[in-house]
């Protein structure tokens, strides 16, 4: 009898395995962890904890990429995937803009600067991306879902990100300005009709790259129905129609930002692993500029199940790995071991993509995703940065020996 | 065989091991933590519970460039 992989007998269906010790681990380590949030911290991180897990399902099980999605446009000139972006900004930032300038106390946007930091940092994140094989939620999810490489790549993100947080007080002194809300120019509609627009001419420029090279458009995003299996099976085992996931996605994030007033954001908590870590082995964290910050400065005194990213970010994982055993493929990404210059890609990408989401104030959810849906400009040149550094990152990839 | 070989991929025992170590981890920093001192009783303790803090420019609790000297 197979060890790992055997019907259940409740979700038994002609076809359907689970992998029982995968589903199993996950569910003890969610309760575990869930337990331990619950008895130590704040009804409240449980919350965020739980959403966490059911963000990481939904990235694994409606294979959200964004960096698949930009790489497939370039390379393959299907657009499925970067309108599907495109679409779940749209709806999020529907919800979260109003939400954000409703008057409600403790709310607070993913806003930032913008300047020579943010250039830079998402430039090197959006080449990072391709190196690394993922952005800060698909280096997670598949990292759950036991992608063995994507465990050096998240090394090096730590690395990365902690030498950022050491750079970035430098960067911060080169030109720049303040934080630009759209909705202080253009109000709540406006701001919102802005963003409606600016995505509306992407996804025109991608259906029109999609149209050249094919002669048609696969509106694949636009699926409501899986299309293997039945609405139940496809909810627990994948995959996910686009728009499930849009839908869970979007909501996600909103509920992050109403139970913890600040949207959804992955990679501080990076920051905070990598400088705990070196706390650890005798560095004094506080000779550094950007750790005296008082933000910084309390998440890395206190315990990281009081900071809300590794909160989350402990569920996405944990998420992901349940939603890998759902659909029976745990570690289905590794049975190739990286070597040689796929092992120096993550190496080279997981250091970027950590350097670049500590200067470009977040990665691809709490730069990108996040920063539209609080209508911010930076969200804005970060995209298009980050879209350049990945261009370059793409036509790198084939010397790394990594498949485009 | 497939499926063999990708029953195969992984090592029970050595996922097991990654996540006791990460639950140690986690349980070492908390352990030491003033949110835990708190929830012993030691008062007089910040802790982090709310980290937010809404006079900063960025998510990451970065001054704003017009701050800065």
């Amino acid at each position: 009898m197979a060890d790992s992989a055997v019907f259940r007998p409740g979700l038994q269906q002609p076809g359907w395995q689970v992998d029982r010790f995968i589903v199993s681990t996950a569910l003890v380590g969610l309760a575990l962890l869930g337990g331990l949030i619950w008895l130590e911290t704040a009804p409240f991180m449980v919350a965020l904890f739980v959403i966490g897990t059911v963000l990481g399902m939904a990235l694994y099980h409606g294979a959200f990429g964004f960096t698949a999605g930009w790489r497939n446009l370039v390379v393959k000139k299907r657009g499925a995937g970067m309108r599907a972006q495109l679409l779940l900004f749209g709806v999020t930032s529907l919800i979260m803009v109003p939400m954000l300038h409703s008057g409600q106390a403790g709310l607070v946007g993913a806003v930032a600067p913008v300047g020579t930091s943010l250039v830079v940092g998402s430039f090197l994140f959006g080449l990072g991306m391709q190196l690394g094989g993922g952005c800060g939620s698909g280096t997670l999810f598949t990292l759950g879902a036991g992608n063995i490489r994507m465990a050096v790549t998240l090394v090096f993100f730590i690395a990365g990100a902690v030498l950022g947080s050491i750079h970035l007080p430098w960067w911060l002194d080169q030109p720049g300005f303040d934080p630009v809300p759209l909705v202080n120019t253009f109000g709540v509609s406006g701001a919102i009709l802005v963003q409606f627009v600016g995505l509306g001419l992407i996804a025109w420029w991608v259906n029109r790259i999609e149209r050249n090279a094919h002669g048609n458009v696969e509106k694949g995003e636009l699926l409501w129905k899986g299309q293997a299996h039945g609405v139940f099976r496809t909810l627990l085992s994948g995959r996910w129609p686009f728009t499930w996931a849009i839908l869970i996605l979007a909501a996600g994030n909103a509920l992050t930002l109403a139970i913890g007033g600040a949207p959804w954001s992955i990679t501080f908590a990076f920051n905070v692993w990598g400088a705990k870590a070196l706390e650890v082995v005798g560095v004094n964290m506080s000779q550094f500029e950007f750790w005296t910050w008082d933000y910084p400065a309390m998440a890395l005194k206190d315990s990281v199940l009081t900071n809300i990213p590794s909160v989350m970010n402990f569920g996405l994982l944990l998420g992901a790995m349940l939603a890998a055993g759902l659909a029976n493929r745990f570690n289905e990404a590794s049975r190739n071991r990286p070597e040689g210059r796929q092992f120096l890609a993550a190496v080279v990408g997981g250091l970027l993509l950590g350097y670049g989401a500590r200067l470009g104030f977040g990665c691809n959810i709490g730069a990108l995703f996040s920063g539209i849906a609080s209508a911010s400009l930076h969200a804005w040149v970060w995209f298009a940065c980050a879209f350049v550094g990945s261009l370059i990152g793409i036509r790198l990839r084939p010397w790394f020996r990594l498949p485009n | 065989m497939g499926k063999d070989s990708m029953e195969r991929a992984y090592s029970r025992t050595r996922i097991l091991v990654i996540l006791g170590i990460i639950l140690v981890l986690i349980m070492a920093d908390h352990l030491r933590s003033p949110t835990f001192a708190f929830n012993s009783g030691h008062g007089n303790v910040e802790t982090a519970l709310n980290q937010r803090d809404e006079t900063t420019c960025a998510p990451c609790g970065a001054p704003c460039p017009s701050t800065r000297d």
